[in-house]
């Protein structure tokens, strides 16, 4: 059990140290960009679990996003429910959406699940641009309450960063026991080998499904948290930029490893903020960049880190016989 | 009014028919979804709208021009995105091709900005009337456009050896590669052959909508709707649901709401799933 405490030892420290960031970091700009981090760490946790767990390549996270972003802000300017409601309420929207959409799409093939999730996300805006009666259209719903815990809302960056960076902690502590567990172990084999997993008595649908399903939780979440830390959403919530980010995050993180995301999400956040960066010639590059990491690099930074690791142990064996 | 809902809905559907025929044709020989299809459109839409309105080609010459740099383009992304890939999974290829997608995407952004282009012809003001139905001449010249080309398309396919090749490759790889068929060189001429078609669609639609670089993806959203009911891989399927929706969609336009009939394409894709996940004509009928 030596590899699970040094990794719980770096967990923690990870944790103490998101803690201790806002005494470092003093601008209100610098921690807008880290509470955008934590958001889309959720974000890049939700589509690593159907990619990168379950093999299924999902372009739905953005519209479980926003149907989250959605779902928070309307329950609290139309019924002006608190946002320890609306925060659970936005996931169980996205789990429900997600449910919804995998049923069909999942039953033929990896093929399909592709197309539907890209074809939901455009379906999902179209309905938040034209659906103007309930979403307000293109003119976007503003005046989203702010979080309020007992009276107190949340207000100022610093609130914002630890409430959200809570949500974050409790989502990734949710993702560790999930693929630890034995629904992570059975989703593990039906990325493998999805016949081996049917011979042993792994009922792949209904794990695919679960899959997915919890994946549009975290993206509900996601969606929430963004809509009431910005107070404004529009349409372009379901932006497919944010696909684009994601799947740079998740890929050249290293999809199908826990902390090879996170800190995918945080570099590819972070990095391309402070370089200011054009968001349109930041999206073309991404693509590139893409298209790149694709090619060459399918494992991604932790697939780089581990093979790097695996050389360097070679090497030492090696000197070690030699010796 | 509904037999000039149906003449329109037709017309629109062969439209949808040109992009996704191409797109169920590299799916049916390569088994890789072509995310890039719509940006393919997109240039095709701007080339012709170069030939036409700069270089002053005229119409005939402008959609030989634009079917050259769309074939050039296919070309292109055949040998930087799914070449590479053909022995790797799925995903990687819908990865490399959306990258892909997004760099010509963003790319024409650059290069084009997003201010809308017109490309305006002398036959969209030819009009026939047949009773109350009315179609201009640009509309009509899109269905023989895609009788045409559909026409040629099976000849190619049946008769060629090309054509033969790429049947062959849609029912066994490993054997095209040991019968001394090189698979990458077929997987290049389809991609060049659905880049064909989509210059089709692109340069016969641009003088009808404005040009801008995001038109790929409305088309695109349609043509993924089509290929899932026609059964993915399934040209013929390909087609006819293409026509079906095309009239679905005018009839639910022309008598329900404009919701409605954007929202459509996508409800029908879901319940062709949930009822005949193969597609409406199964999957034995392909390419």
């Amino acid at each position: 059990m030596k590899s699970f405490w040094t990794e719980g030892r770096l967990a923690w420290a990870a944790v103490a140290l998101a803690v201790l960031l806002p005494i470092v970091l003093r601008s209100n700009y610098l921690l807008h960009i880290m509470v955008m981090t934590e958001i889309y760490v959720i974000l890049a946790l939700s589509l690593n679990l159907v990619l990168g767990y379950a093999g299924l390549l999902s372009l739905a996270p953005p519209a479980f996003f926003g149907i989250g972003a959605y779902t928070s802000a309307l329950l609290a300017l139309r019924l002006e429910l608190p946002f320890l409601i609306s925060l659970p309420a936005a996931g169980v929207a996205g789990l429900l959406f997600a449910a919804a959409i995998g049923v069909p799409s999942l039953r033929l093939s990896r093929h399909s699940f592709v197309i539907v999730t890209l074809s939901f996300t455009l379906l999902a805006q179209l309905v938040a641009t034209k659906w103007t009666d309930l979403t307000r259209g293109a003119m976007g719903l503003p005046g989203i309450p702010p979080a309020e815990f007992f009276g107190i809302s949340v207000t100022g960056k610093v609130a914002w960063y630890y409430l959200v960076l809570g949500v974050t902690v409790a989502s990734l502590g949710f993702f560790v026991l999930l693929v630890r567990s034995r629904l992570g172990r059975a989703i593990l084999t039906v990325r493998e080998d999805e016949i081996l997993a049917q011979a042993v008595g792994i009922n792949t649908w209904n794990v695919k499904l679960y899959t997915f399903a919890i994946s549009g939780l975290l993206g509900g979440i996601a969606g929430s948290c963004y809509a009431h830390y910005i107070t404004f959403i529009d349409p372009s919530v379901f932006d497919f930029y944010y696909m684009e980010n994601l799947l740079i995050m998740v890929i050249l993180g290293g999809s199908g490893t826990v902390w090879g995301v996170v800190a995918g999400a945080i570099i590819f956040n972070v990095v391309p903020e402070l370089l200011r960066i054009h968001p349109e010639l930041r999206t073309f590059l991404y693509g590139i960049v893409l298209l790149v990491a694709v090619s060459a690099a399918p494992g991604g930074l932790a697939g780089w880190v581990r093979s790097r690791k695996e050389r360097r142990g070679r090497e030492s064996s090696q000197e070690v016989s030699r010796a | 009014m509904f037999f000039q809902h149906l003449v329109n809905g037709l017309i629109q559907g062969s439209l949808y028919a040109l992009v996704a025929v191409g797109l169920t044709l590299v799916y049916g020989v390569l088994e890789v979804v072509n995310f890039a299809h719509g940006e393919m459109y997109m240039l095709a839409a701007f080339a012709m709208f170069m030939a036409f309105n700069l270089l002053k080609l005229p119409f005939v010459l402008a959609v030989a021009f634009t079917m050259l740099v769309l074939m050039a383009l296919g070309y292109v992304i055949a040998r930087a995105a799914v070449v590479p890939h053909l022995r790797r999974s799925f995903e990687t290829t819908v990865l490399a091709t959306l990258a892909a997608s997004i760099i010509l995407q963003n790319g024409a952004r650059f290069a084009f900005t997003a201010t809308p282009r017109q490309v305006i012809l002398p036959l969209e003001d030819v009009v026939f009337s047949v009773g109350d139905v009315i179609v201009t001449g640009q509309r009509l010249l899109i269905m023989v456009t895609a009788i045409v080309a559909f026409a040629a398309l099976q000849l190619f396919i049946r008769k060629s050896r090309t054509g033969k090749a790429m049947r062959a490759a849609s029912q066994n790889k490993d054997a095209c590669r040991m019968v001394g068929i090189d698979v990458r060189k077929i997987a290049v001429h389809t991609m060049v052959l659905g880049a064909a078609l989509c210059a089709l669609a692109g340069a016969m639609v641009a003088p009808l909508y404005d040009i801008f670089p995001a038109i790929g993806t409305t088309v695109v959203f349609k043509s993924f709707a089509v290929v899932i009911m026609g059964g993915m891989g399934n040209v013929p399927g390909a087609m006819l649901a293409a026509l079906m929706l095309g009239v679905g969609e005018s009839l639910a336009g022309g008598y329900l709401s404009m919701s409605a009939k954007d929202a459509l394409g996508f409800s029908l894709m879901i319940l062709v799933l949930l009822i005949r996940p193969d597609g409406l004509f199964g999957r034995r009928v392909r390419v």
